[in-house]
């Protein structure tokens, strides 16, 4: 400090008490006992998404308008944008804090738009000419199986991907309707994929023209074959005629082969196969009935696609339980069991139990049995567990023989796209691990997305950037002073009358309008959006700016840690310690 | 152009062409329009502006405060209450010689409670520093915004712009809206004596010892010393760019006359008329409406007393125990001067109660009919 200054009178004062000297001297910082600090955190979607998608970044992307930007992030960890913006279920969409506050971020329909838009640029995946460290097999060509190939591609290796059928795409072709996902776009993002250089082989079965014995020049092979098989109902009748499997039906329909329906057709089970077959069924211009042994509350089916499937027509009889296919002059009669709910199964749902003596006929001329799949395991070879038609593995896909490892649904009971796709990452890192010496666990651990079970292979390429506590951020941590109320933007669907018509999409997506303003709505969970709250409120000028950009950094020499930052900041990016004394 | 509007959108017309750079303002009837109009001309792009929403009036000054220290020009607008609030920041805003432009629109302090014109509200605020200006009419309204910029920044002291409730805030005339061109030609950017550089930093408004305080308030006692010259310079600029001039006090009626009628705001308006009438009666009688309050224009009133006897205050506004703010000032102000007419104390129209043509009249006679005034108050219209 100066000396007092002392003027001699008015004449000589300036018009206000001014002090040209500054206060640099007072570091401040010595006053503080407790330490904010920018740290990002993990939001529930990301920490929810089966495949590891970097949600909130591909979104803040949207909202900076660069839309190839956000192609990049989600191509980081999901070669499927496309589809999965239009198929996944979306449980990243279930977690989403904003559900708390009025209406979640329609996730999918953002990642569709993005992918979309990439599509329309026909951007493509550019093959970075570099050294391949090693060959590696991939059977099946489903989502895990490409997923896989994907990011071992990525990893710089050789891939070679064998499929049975005559082309790619598993059950992503074959399971699933063009009204749900056309095959132009599974078109494109299999062929983004082989743009890597991985090689697709059609027309190989294993076990008929594919041995695995074969394949010893290949240093690991990762299995995805999925789960075809019909479990069947175990009733007399359900192998006679005009009896189909649900996945035959849609393979056929996907497939552009005739099918011969009745008018009336039943269809049996709950699952997402049953409403897909319903609803083509709808659109081959015949009636379908869903029997199913539980009731609305249990049915495993997406309650979105229930909806649609019964605007467009589709016929539901809960707690209703076949126990006999009949043929009776060329009818098919199917007796049935009422059925009534008990305590709860293994699977958590309650368990139907028949009422007795409540036998009643059900007519159809056809019969379609969606009761679930499961996955062929005969071709394997012995060391691999298997336990009620799925093959077990580690967490990261390692099966009980070296260099074998395997995902998708022939692995899981979680038999949705988004869950392949994650296993087929997983396998690739495993494998990379695998080839390099590394434990995989460990390396598992390091690029985990909130606790799992979800990794981010950003992370494992680039383990310096993008850090992320692992927390995830719950609603109450936000503050939501910062928010407004608004309904989502919803996509737009076709009308029934029209849709039933034949097998174009449904839904149709965003325009770069409502893609933006749905974009808007995001929270940003846990992650700084540069939205400069703290800046704004820091009573000590201590948030940086270097050059007018936000810098993201505490100035630790004036900061006193008053925590106005941290309660301000509206996402939780913005975390606080006790100072260590 | 000529449009119709109220005194508040012609407030908020005066803000657009002044271009004001940094607008702070908590809603409060019946300054409410002023407010919506300037975040909507905000908001659409019309105006570059900055408008800080704040949670209250005190907040308001505060934020202004800062965004004046830091050099740009600011606008807030108020009313009663909300100016009271606002009392402890108006003091730092002259303290610290910022050239801030606030509009009061005048409304009684409650309880009981009451949302009608009455000046209470910006009297009370006689002794912060500020100028204030009182305007009879929606077009000075307007041209009053624009001549306070200019005068703020010369003498660097705030300045008060001062409207009716209803009579004219929410009242629609027929006001001419100069163009910007001319308003830019006529008032040109804020040059802040203490630029901010964020490079060479510096504490504003820090501690004065009773060594310099004393001082400091003395430059402000010149600084508003200056405003009747440097006002009445920009008043006749302003007349002779758009043919509209005010002057601190105007003189009407009779130019040499016994009584004078002396008035500020819309209560001007109505004498006019009651004292034209009178002179085509005979009356001895002069109108006197005062725009200026502070610094209170006495040089130019004592110039208009000329031969009057006896000058009647009608005062929308009461000071207990005293009473009629304007006709106090009045009396102080007189007391070393060679001539000293009677001075009639009226108060009257309290809470928007209408002041009549003819409690005007009224007022007039009871000057006529007695040599000194009875009461050191009078009370016009009170019903006893």
């Amino acid at each position: 400090m100066s000396d007092p200054i002392q003027f001699k009178g008015a004449s000589q004062m300036p018009m206000i008490s001014v002090s040209f000297g500054h206060m640099d001297w007072n570091k401040t910082g010595a006053w503080r006992a407790q330490r904010p600090f920018y740290e990002d955190k993990t939001p529930p979607c990301s920490a929810a998404c089966p495949v590891g998608n970097d949600i909130v970044g591909f979104i803040q992307k949207i909202t900076e308008e660069d839309f190839e930007g956000a192609w990049n992030l989600i191509k980081q960890e999901n070669p499927f944008p496309g589809v999965c913006g239009r198929v996944c279920f979306h449980p990243c969409e279930s977690k989403c804090n904003r559900g708390d506050y009025d209406e979640p971020i329609t996730i999918h329909g953002l990642e569709r738009f993005v992918s979309d838009f990439a599509s329309s640029l026909n951007r493509k995946m550019e093959k970075v000419p570099r050294v391949r460290k090693g060959k590696i097999a991939v059977i099946g060509s489903g989502p895990a199986g490409m997923s896989c190939a994907y990011h071992l591609a990525k990893l710089d290796y050789d891939v070679t991907v064998f499929e049975s059928s005559s082309s790619a795409g598993g059950l992503l072709r074959t399971g699933i309707p063009s009204y749900r996902l056309p095959k132009g776009v599974l078109d494109k993002e299999i062929s983004n994929i082989e743009q890597l250089g991985v090689e697709i082989r059609t027309g190989v079965s294993c076990g008929k023209n594919l041995e695995l014995d074969g394949l010893r020049d290949y240093q690991a092979i990762f299995i995805a074959t999925g789960a075809h098989q019909s479990r069947g109902l175990h009733i007399p009748g359900e192998k006679g005629r005009s009896v189909f499997s649900g996945l035959d039906l849609l393979k056929k329909i996907n497939l552009s082969k005739r099918v011969r329906l009745g008018d009336k057709v039943a269809i049996i089970g709950g699952g997402n196969t049953a409403i897909d077959a319903a609803r083509s069924v709808i659109r081959l211009g015949k009636k379908p009935t869903i029997l199913y042994r539980r009731s609305k509350e249990e049915m495993p089916a997406f309650g979105e696609e229930i909806a649609e499937a019964i605007e467009e027509g589709a016929k539901i009889r809960y707690l209703v339980n076949p126990i006999h296919i009949q043929q009776k002059d060329g009818l098919r009669r199917l007796e049935c069991l009422r059925m009534e709910l008990g305590d709860k199964d293994e699977s958590g749902r309650r368990r139907p139990v028949p009422i007795p003596n409540s036998n009643f006929f059900f007519e159809a001329d056809s019969v379609i049995i969606a009761a679930g799949e499961e996955a062929e395991v005969s071709f394997l070879p012995k060391g691999m567990e298997k336990r009620r038609g799925i093959v077990l593995t580690q967490r990261d896909g390692s099966t009980g023989i070296k260099g074998i490892f395997a995902g998708g649904d022939l692995t899981s009971n979680q038999r949705t796209v988004a869950h392949a796709i994650g296993s087929g990452k997983k396998a690739a890192l495993a494998i990379d691990c695998y080839l390099s010496g590394k434990d995989s666990e460990e390396a598992t651990r390091q690029i985990l997305i909130g606790d799992g079970p979800s990794i981010s292979i950003f992370r494992y390429l680039h383990p310096e950037e993008r850090l992320m506590n692992p927390h995830v951020v719950t609603f109450n941590e936000l503050n939501t002073d910062y928010f407004e109320p608004l309904e989502r933007r919803r996509e737009s669907k076709g009308v029934v009358k029209k849709r039933i018509k034949g097998f174009g999409e449904v839904t149709s997506g965003y325009t770069k309008g409502s893609a933006l303003e749905e974009a808007e709505r995001c929270f940003s969970c846990g992650t700084c959006n540069r939205c400069e709250n703290c800046y704004v409120f820091c009573p000590d000028a201590s948030i940086i700016k270097a050059e007018g950009v936000f810098s993201r950094q505490v100035d630790y020499d004036f900061c006193k840690g008053c925590g106005i930052c941290f309660s301000e900041c509206p996402r939780g990016a913005i975390s606080l310690e006790e100072e260590a004394r | 152009m000529k449009k119709v509007i109220t005194g508040n959108q012609a407030v908020a017309y005066g803000v657009i062409l002044s271009r004001v750079d940094v607008i702070s303002a908590y809603p409060i009837t019946p300054q409410t329009t002023i407010v919506e109009e300037l975040s909507e001309l905000t908001a659409s792009g019309r105006m570059k502006t900055v408008f800080l929403k704040v949670e209250s009036e005190h907040s308001a000054m505060a934020a202004l405060i800062g965004a004046s220290t830091g050099g740009v020009r600011c606008f807030t607008a108020t009313s009663s209450h909300g100016l009271a609030y606002m009392h402890e920041m108006l003091h730092w805003a002259s303290g610290a010689r910022l050239p801030i432009v606030l509009v009061n629109v005048n409304r009684a302090i409650a309880p009981p409670w009451n949302i009608w014109s009455d000046q209470s509200d910006s009297l009370s605020q006689r002794d912060t520093g500020w100028v204030q200006l009182y305007c009879e009419h929606n077009q000075e309204v307007l041209d009053t915004v624009v001549q306070a910029y200019r005068v703020a920044e010369s003498v660097k002291l705030p300045v008060m712009v001062v409207l009716d409730a209803y009579v004219l805030s929410h009242t629609s005339e027929p006001v001419e809206i100069p163009t910007a061109e001319k308003v830019d030609a006529f008032l040109p950017p804020y040059c802040p004596e203490y630029p901010i550089d964020t490079q060479e930093p510096a504490a504003f408004s820090t501690i004065a010892t009773p060594d310099h305080f004393l001082e400091f308030r003395y430059k402000i006692e010149r600084a508003m010393e200056q405003v009747p010259e440097i006002a009445k310079k920009v008043d006749e600029d302003f007349r002779s760019r758009f043919g509209r001039g005010y002057g601190a006090i105007e003189r009407y009626g009779k130019e040499e006359a016994e009584i004078l009628l002396m008035t500020s705001g819309t209560v001007t308006g109505t004498s006019r008329i009651v004292v034209e009438k009178l002179i085509g009666k005979g009356y001895d009688v002069a109108g006197l409406k005062i725009k200026r309050f502070r610094p209170f224009p006495i040089e130019e009133i004592y110039k208009e007393i000329k031969g009057a006897k006896k000058v009647a205050v009608i005062d929308r506004n009461l000071s207990a125990g005293v009473g009629g703010i304007f006709a106090q000032e009045l009396r102080a102000s007189l007391y070393s001067r060679e001539k000293r007419p009677q001075i009639f104390g009226f108060v009257s129209g309290l809470g928007g109660r209408d002041i009549t043509p003819e409690l005007i009249e009224e007022a007039v006679q009871y000057t006529v009919d007695h040599p000194r005034p009875e009461e050191e108050i009078l009370w016009l219209g009170l019903k006893k």
